[in-house]
């Protein structure tokens, strides 16, 4: 099981991993929401992957862009082939750090996250503030940002221009346990 | 003038309909792969990408080892392992099949059938049935 996650993680960390201060989810939280004149539209994906090493704070994120459920089979339906192209692109990452990670504890838990956000491949530098609740070894990271549509190059057509917001709500909720 | 308004009538409910068009009813549909958890992983493992395009959007019916059930935010999760890999496959189930997932034992042989969506450590498959 190890040399899998060592592959994997070893390749965004970039140095020697120690897996005592690795923690993990595959089951994180990421729900985007798009408001606009026409209609709210909202979708969940429950199956992130998530690695945070706590001696430095760095962080790995991976999700499945198909994985994303929506209330109409049509919006996920638009999203996928239209949008994202999640048959070029199906994944979307994210690989950063947490700022001050080894300064937080139960009195001081909102810090910053800070790295590139890569989506329809293309990368962003993007930064988030992030609460960091450390309890009974589970470390939990909440927060939310908001992304451009243009700036991952996502083409929306004339005709539905006015459904879909062109500044994207991101939240997350990830659960990392110990990763042994 | 009558058929002017038929016409409209009918294209305001054709994209009615076409805009609540339902999402894929898995447990009507007909499964276009029927693989085992083993031959799944193993076909990731070689080549992602081909995998991917020839799974994905496509209901498919898997055959494996249950590993372990949990649940998260109200769905069961089945995880199905092949005993000869690190990975396994992850099954996120409809919530009407919470309660036959939740009465699966470790190791009892079951198949399901789903959506897949991908490949991250694991295969992960979403709004998936048991299969009697």
């Amino acid at each position: 099981m190890k040399r899998i996650y060592y592959i994997v993680f070893g390749i965004l960390f970039m140095q020697s991993l120690n897996a005592q201060d690795k923690y993990l989810t595959k089951e994180g939280f990421v729900s985007f929401f798009s408001h606009s004149i026409v209609e709210d539209i909202k979708a969940d994906n429950n199956q992130v992957l998530s690695v945070v090493d706590t001696k430095t704070g760095k962080i790995a994120i991976q999700l499945l862009m198909r994985s994303f459920m929506f209330e109409k089979a049509l919006m996920r339906e638009h999203f996928n082939e239209n949008y994202v192209e999640s048959y070029k692109f199906p994944k979307a990452t994210f690989s950063g750090e947490i700022r001050n990670f080894e300064e937080l504890d139960e009195n001081n838990t909102v810090t910053e996250i800070f790295g590139t956000l890569t989506v329809h491949g293309r990368e962003k530098e993007i930064s988030s503030k992030v609460t960091v609740i450390s309890t009974d070894n589970i470390i939990t990271l909440t927060g939310d940002f908001t992304v451009e549509v243009a700036d991952f190059d996502i083409k929306i057509p004339a005709i539905v221009s006015n459904n879909i917001a062109k500044t994207i709500k991101v939240t997350f909720e990830l659960h990392h346990e110990p990763y042994n | 003038m009558i058929g002017f308004f038929i016409a409209i009538i009918v294209s305001l409910t054709a994209t009615l309909y076409y805009y609540n068009k339902p999402h894929v009813d898995v447990k009507k549909s007909d499964a276009a792969y029927s693989l085992t958890a083993q031959h799944l992983i193993k076909e990731y493992q070689e080549n992602e990408t081909n995998t991917n395009e020839k799974y994905s959007e496509k209901v498919i019916q898997v055959e494996g080892d249950v590993y372990e059930v949990t649940t998260l935010r109200g769905n069961s999760v089945v995880t199905l392992n092949d005993p000869n890999s690190e990975s396994s496959i992850i099954c996120h189930m409809q919530a009407a099949h919470n309660k036959g997932a939740l009465a699966l034992k470790k190791g009892q042989k079951i198949t399901i059938k789903g959506f897949c969506t991908g490949y991250l450590l694991d295969v992960i498959m979403v709004r998936c049935i048991l299969v009697e």
